[in-house]
């Protein structure tokens, strides 16, 4: 399935775009394999997003966190509110 | 009876004219964040915000009902803004209620500390344009002036 991950702030401006399309598996797949596959799409990315959160729905999510069609994933680096 | 809110609104907020006394209520603390005009030695014109709103929204909302229930509070009220705000300007109010002053000072400590950690918000400086030198390519954040009112 595809999945448009979500860039806020200065990862944004790295990246260059607010989404990034992502693939992975239908069944199965974690928030792990969409971070793997973001390095592997956007490998001068790859050591700003090793410090960066993932957010599945609006709220953190771990590593292990199986993914659904149509969730919203967002990645979250370093935030600066206030 | 408890009371919260959380607003993400756009540009500056408006000055705290909020004066209504809770019954009850022995402390009653605002926290103004105002932008500093500068950034290091370099002057600023103000700050951008960005922000993830559904997911900053979710996350305000949950520290703002964890502060009530952790910290015994009567209210809390949170407002950030959202898009570019004036060096001078407010981009974030905090105001808290409680029986006792100890209770909305740590409170409001501890909120602010939790909402620089994890909402989803960025700030990227707007750099006055009056000849100063090209800013860093990494650019240090700034943190909002505190004004509470005594």
């Amino acid at each position: 399935m595809r999945v448009d991950v979500l860039l806020f702030g200065p990862i944004a401006q790295r990246a260059g775009r607010a989404s990034v399309p992502v693939e992975v598996a239908e069944d199965g797949a974690t928030l792990a394999h969409v971070r793997a596959e973001l390095n592997r799409i956007e490998p001068e990315l790859a050591r700003d997003l090793a410090s960066c959160r993932l957010a599945v729905n609006h709220a953190f999510a771990g590593e292990n966190t199986q993914i659904q069609t149509g969730d919203e994933i967002a990645v979250i680096g370093f935030v600066s509110g206030g | 009876m408890q009371s919260l809110s959380v607003s993400i609104v756009d540009a500056p907020l408006a000055a705290n004219t909020a004066t209504r006394s809770l019954a009850g209520a022995g402390a009653v603390v605002v926290f103004d964040g105002v932008v500093r005009s500068l950034e290091g030695a370099r002057s600023i014109t103000g700050l951008r915000y960005e922000t993830y709103d559904p997911m900053a929204q979710h996350v305000l909302t949950a520290l703002a009902q964890e502060a009530l229930d952790k910290f015994g509070l009567m209210e809390i009220h949170v407002e950030h803004s959202r898009g570019l705000v004036a060096a001078g300007e407010c981009s974030f109010r905090l105001r808290i209620a409680s029986p006792h002053r100890r209770e909305a000072l740590d409170a409001m400590d501890w909120f602010i500390d939790r909402m620089k950690q994890d909402a989803p918000i960025w700030k990227t400086p707007e750099f006055s344009t009056d000849g100063d030198a090209p800013p860093p390519a990494n650019p240090v954040q700034p943190e909002p002036e505190a004004k509470v009112p005594s």
